[in-house]
């Protein structure tokens, strides 16, 4: 299956998650590469996501999961070579699968060969890549990201007698673009994977690229000149490949980064997350009305990126305090669970494994505008260790069958990169691809036929949204709508039967049409449209005109 | 259960919306939007602060325009939200507001059932009542109130107030030493314009049967409160603040006042006949926040014009006051009508027996019962008079001695009422 | 001669014993029906004062200050009064039903008219005690009223009150007795306009500052202070 042309791909991808580090060992030293990962393609097609994103593999002290890069230009010996990647480039592009990698702008890790020179003498010509200073007071007030680990954004060098401006762990100091050399530097980077043949860039950091005195050093005029420049080349030379943002930023703050539809393609809208959890729990859908009402709209050729988890721990940095509170006592209860200003679990564990919600939560991941990302391994609800350092417990091996070491690997288990998970309600002799291969009625199942009907239809990709704000408040409904296609979505948020009175009087003598089961209900009519939800229930209907 | 059948459609349909809240705060509205939109204002902002995670709603109740002011967004789904700050939510929750109209003549006490009903279908574990018409309700008020309801587990929670010494004269002179000698409580604003209760005592009042009384009809406070006072309910009492006073020409006049509040009192007595009979003394109820305070700062009140309306009043009543009071009480009442303003004073000795006989004669019918009422009023300006006159310079403490000793008077004479209650009325035959 | 005598005799006393032979056994049965009469008047008065006393009748009496109006008059309670008057009623209609049997001519025709008669009485007597229920109820409201206005001699807006829904009633209940029907509607528009009349005429003369000193209150252009009350809760 070839690619499809289409500039715009991106806006109707649905994108897989994983480090290639989880997925699968190949040669049997405890670590997944890309010969194994080239090996599970197939099951990433069979899902029906289409696009697949990986995060870090260049070689890396490992320190901070390899965002800390050491080289950019290669692939990290543990997973392979580049020939290696470049197989797996091929085989996915192969089956249709696009390929976003990392691209780690805004820092580099110590062990660089670029931080390496730049330390050693003042006078280095790479001394102006970084940013340095002889105090520490330099750009007073900004916040510290990492706020379980780091002090301050400052760290002191010994070797060269002097600070450098890290907004992440000290073992990563922060690139100085003001400097056009580093900017030359990372566009050559690019294009040399670019070249190879991946479909975009998740850039990582980028509000962080430039520093002000007197700022709080984030979403800089600068910065977006920068952006503007990458896209401008992008766009000249590598026409069709995307830009993806992570910019953890309020709605608003975040809509600078598509420019006027010249810089990033796509961006994460990282305040629905933790809101789509709260109104879940909170069995109100005014958290996520309230967000998507403050956001603002995008250019046409740009995309929301939208996900319920990933790799990081579940942030919690654009909710209020009491939003904050709210969440920790409902979702993290055990303090272990909790790390920098976020929770460092799973989506199953956190749903409790129930079913009917981890399905309500993907199913307003997938009908909601924007493109949604499927973190590996929630596709089969898997579970976290959260007695794991740092993130590290989210990041377990994936599990694909009941056997030794889930099918990650032939190697020792102690040899893992990191413990199985194995408890008697997420271990991998229950959750497991192959077991829920078997049976229609599993989550994975569910999820293949939840995609499919995603993808079967562009409005969800591509439509407009707009509420119905019935009375009932545990009731979120949303019509999407695209040309002439019309889907309504009900979702009920509460654990217990909804009662629901739509007005749909504006669809006067639409037929909705149950997606799933294809099944028809009555016709909208002038008087409010009365459904019944079951707990957690939620319906698809495809609006019909005959 | 409540009677859904009262209720009408469209209250109901918003209340199936709304679902099971946490608490409730009822709003008994009055036709001006102003008023209303105000003290909604303090009541969700009190919520937002207070209980956050809460499922709460806000019932106004004969609403009239309760639309959100200026700066509002209309969600157009029944609930309003507040201007959006640029980040963040307004509130975790979504806090919704409801109407409720009437059909026919509203009252107090249809209002009160609305939200009595409302708060029984919508599992309220604490209701708070609050009246726009006391502007000084401020976000502490609504949440003082609720706390000991909804964390505290008390059933009924009346409010304290600070107020000056010749503020409530009602309130202290008859009205609470009163309830507190006959119900053995002292709680001492039981008509008040704001309180609060639990579901347990809510759902007890909502399937009584009282609501075509008059009595309930126009103060269901004092019926809710006497109510909680006789069974087995724990009532407390929590500060509020400093009631001001009803702004110029506001309000009902006297007549009425006394209408409804001592004939509701009476009725009460009638309905909880045996409860108040079985007590003994009076004991305190739990109290949060400060006691209440008395100030004493010198305030002006026109007396010469009441003196002589009670004047005027016993002499003109003599025939309708000789069916109600005994001889013995009557000749005293008009002895002490002829003293000149200077040395007139109504003693409380006085004051508590006309009062029983007053509420024995009520009960027995003697005359028409409206007009019963109606002939105490000349009779308390007197007593007011002589009370303004008394303590016009008296300290706060003084009050509260004063106060006090009234109560007391009250305890000492109650088994004179028992025995005026008991004993027929002689019908020649 | 002697045998036309005798026979005229004999034929009186025939026609006398005859005369008697037919009254008596009339007679009889009047006598049976006034004594039958007497026993179910004295049940009927006896149940209705035992129905009116669960009805707790008196009270309303009280109430309505008739029961003092009775007193006044020195007769006996509500409940006694309407007993016997239920006695009395009954008893009375069996006497002038027997007498009806008696045959007597042109005495039927009378009671006849006594019957017809006997209910427009009963709601003559009803109109009454309704009228004087209502205007010592009225006068009673209006007292108190008044005295807790403040207005100065109250007694004279009860009583006027009470006067007349008196003369309301007694005009009424003659109108309903049909008696002098002509002569009672005269004097009672007489009555009635010449007080209001009065009443006006001394109002508007003799009240003029009263009058002007109230549409002055009420029209708020008073600079006297208006009387307030102490806040009484």
């Amino acid at each position: 299956m070839a690619l499809q042309e289409d500039n715009l791909w991106y806006k109707d991808a649905v994108i897989y998650q994983l480090h290639v580090r989880t997925f699968c060992d190949s040669n049997g030293d405890g670590i997944g590469d890309f010969v194994g990962l080239t090996q599970r393609l197939d099951y990433l097609q069979e899902l029906g996501t289409n696009t697949i994103w990986l995060l870090p593999f260049y070689p890396s002290p490992l320190r901070d999961d390899g965002y800390d890069i050491a080289d950019y230009t290669t692939v990290h010996p543990s997973y392979g070579t580049l020939d290696d990647f470049k197989a797996f480039l091929t085989a996915a592009h192969n089956r249709g699968l696009r390929v976003i990698i990392e691209m780690v702008m805004n820092h580099t890790s110590d062990q660089h060969p670029w931080f390496q020179e730049a330390r050693s003498s003042q006078d280095n010509p790479k001394r102006d890549w970084y940013v340095w200073s002889d105090t520490d007071t330099k750009y007073k007030g900004v916040r510290i990201i990492f706020i379980d680990t780091e002090l301050s954004n400052w760290s002191w060098d010994p070797v060269s007698k002097s600070y450098y401006w890290h907004r992440f762990f000290s073992h990563q100091p922060d690139l100085n673009f003001d400097n056009p050399m580093v900017f030359e530097a990372m566009w050559e980077i690019m294009k040399f994977w670019l070249d190879m043949g991946v479909d975009g860039f998740r850039l990582d950091a980028v509000p962080y690229l430039v520093e002000r005195e007197g700022t709080s050093c984030e979403n800089l005029p600068e910065t977006h000149a920068i952006i503007k420049e990458v896209r401008k080349r992008l766009d000249q030379f590598y026409p069709g490949r995307m830009l993806l943002a992570e910019a953890n930023q309020w709605p608003a703050d975040v809509r600078a980064y598509f420019g006027d539809g010249d810089e990033f393609h796509a961006a994460f809208h990282f305040p629905l997350m933790p809101r789509m959890f709260m109104a879940v729990k909170l069995e109100d859908r005014k958290p996520i009305i309230e967000i998507l009402d403050q956001t603002p709209p995008i250019p046409d050729n740009c995309q929301w990126c939208i996900f319920l988890r990933n790799h990081d721990e579940l942030t919690l940095e654009m909710v209020t305090d009491v939003e904050r509170d709210y969440m920790y006592d409902e979702y993290a209860t055990d303090k272990t669970m909790r790390i920098n200003l976020g929770i460092r679990r799973r989506l199953a564990p956190m749903m409790e494994n129930d079913r009917r919600r981890i399905e309500l939560l993907n199913g307003l991941l997938m009908s909601m505008p924007g493109t949604p990302i499927v973190y590996y391994g929630d596709e089969i609800g898997m579970g976290d260790n959260i007695y794991l350092g740092d993130r590290n417990g989210v990041r377990t091996p994936m599990q694909w069958n009941g056997g030794t070491n889930a099918g990650f690997s032939f190697a020792d288990p102690e040899r893992l990169y990191s413990p199985l998970i194995s408890n008697s309600v997420y271990g991998y002799q229950v959750v497991n691809v192959d077991s829920q291969r078997r049976f229609s009625h599993s989550l994975l199942s569910w999820m293949k036929a939840l995609i499919k009907t995603r993808n079967s239809y562009r409005v969800f990709s591509r439509g407009t949204m707009e509420f119905l704000r019935p009375s009932n408040h545990r009731v979120l409904a949303y019509i999407r709508e695209l040309g002439n296609e019309r889907i309504l979505v009900v979702n009920n948020l509460s654990s217990s039967a909804q009662a629901v009175e739509l007005d749909v009087q504006r669809y006067k003598g639409y037929i909705p049409i149950e997606m799933f089961g294809r099944n028809l209900f009555p016709r909208f009519g002038e008087l409010p449209y009365l459904l019944t939800l079951g707990p957690y229930q939620f319906y698809w209907f495809r609006l019909r005109r005959i | 259960m409540a009677d859904e059948t009262f209720l009408s459609d469209d209250l109901l349909r918003q209340l199936m919306s709304v679902g099971e809240v946490d608490l409730l705060v009822g709003i008994l509205a009055h036709r001006s939007a102003s008023t209303v939109r105000r003290a909604a204002h303090y009541v969700e902002k009190s919520l937002q602060q207070n209980f956050v995670r809460q499922r709460v709603a806000i019932i106004s109740v004969d609403g009239g325009a309760v639309e959100d002011s200026g700066s509002d967004d209309h969600s157009g789904d029944g609930q309003v939200r507040m201007s959006l700050p640029s980040k963040g939510l307004s509130s975790l929750r979504t806090i919704h507001r409801i109407t409720a109209g009437f059909n026919g003549a509203p009252s107090p006490g249809l209002a009160l059932r609305t939200i009595l009903s409302s708060s029984d279908l919508l599992r309220a574990k604490a209701c708070a009542v609050v009246s726009p018409a006391t502007s000084s309700t401020s976000p502490e008020w609504v949440a003082n109130l609720l706390r000991p309801a909804f964390r505290d587990s008390f059933d009924f929670v009346a409010p304290l107030y600070s107020r000056h010494k010749f503020q409530g004269l009602l309130a202290r002179n008859l009205l609470y030493p009163m309830t507190r000698a006959l119900f053995g409580r002292r709680i001492r604003e039981l008509y008040s314009d704001e309180w609060a209760f639990s579901n347990r005592l809510g759902t007890f009042c909502v399937n009584e049967d009282v609501w075509h009384e008059e009595p309930v009809r126009s103060r269901p406070e004092a019926w809710m409160g006497i109510s909680a006072l006789t069974s087995d309910f724990r009532c407390c009492q929590v500060y509020l603040g400093e009631k001001p006073p009803p702004p110029d020409g506001a309000g009902p006049d006297l007549v009425e006042v006394l209408r409804q509040t001592v004939g509701s009192l009476f009725w009460l007595l009638e309905t909880h006949e045996q409860a108040w009979m079985e007590r003994k003394g009076s004991e305190v109820v739990p109290t949060f926040g400060p006691d209440h305070a008395v100030t004493a700062e010198p305030m002006e009140v026109d007396r010469v014009r009441m003196f002589e309306m009670f004047q005027t009043g016993v002499k003109e009543l003599g025939p309708l006051l000789r069916s109600i009071l005994s001889p013995e009480t009557l000749e005293s009442i008009q002895g002490i009508a002829t003293l000149d303003q200077q040395s007139f004073r109504f003693s409380p000795e006085l004051w508590v027996t006309m009062l029983y006989e007053f509420a024995a004669s009520y009960h027995h019918s003697v005359i028409n019962r409206d007009h019963l009422v109606q002939a105490l009023v000349p009779l308390y300006r007197g007593k007011i008079y002589s009370f303004l006159t008394e303590f016009s310079e008296a300290s706060a403490t003084d009050m509260e001695a004063v106060s006090e000793n009234l109560c007391l008077e009250f305890e000492r004479q109650k088994p004179y009422l028992t025995e005026k209650w008991k004993a027929g009325v002689e019908v020649k035959s | 001669m002697r045998v036309t005598i005798v026979q005229g005799l004999e034929q009186a006393y025939y026609n006398l014993v005859h005369m008697i032979a037919e009254f008596l056994p009339r007679f009889v049965v009047m006598v049976v029906i006034i004594l039958v009469g007497l026993l179910a008047a004295y049940l009927l008065g006896h149940i209705f004062r035992a129905v009116l006393r669960l009805t707790k009748l008196d009270r309303v009496s009280e109430d309505a200050g008739a029961s003092r109006v009775l007193r006044m008059a020195d007769l006996p309670s509500m409940t006694e009064l309407l007993s016997r008057s239920i006695f009395w009623i009954t008893w009375l209609g069996f006497i002038l039903i027997g007498i009806s049997v008696l045959g007597v001519a042109g005495l039927q025709e009378q009671i006849s008219r006594l019957f017809r008669f006997l209910p427009e009485v009963f709601i003559a007597m009803l109109i009454l005690f309704l009228g004087l229920v209502l205007a010592n109820f009225l006068s009673r409201a209006a007292l108190l009223a008044s005295v807790n206005a403040g207005i100065r001699s109250p007694k004279i807006w009860s009583w006027s009150i009470r006067f007349v829904i008196w003369i309301l009633a007694i005009s009424m209940a003659l109108d309903e007795l049909g008696l002098a029907r002509q002569t009672v509607l005269a004097a009672f528009s007489i009555v009635f306009g010449a007080s209001m009349l009065g009443l006006a005429i001394a109002f508007g003369l003799g009240g003029q500052d009263l009058a002007r000193r109230a549409l002055e209150r009420y029209l708020g252009n008073s600079a006297k202070e208006k009387y307030k009350e102490p806040q009484p809760l």
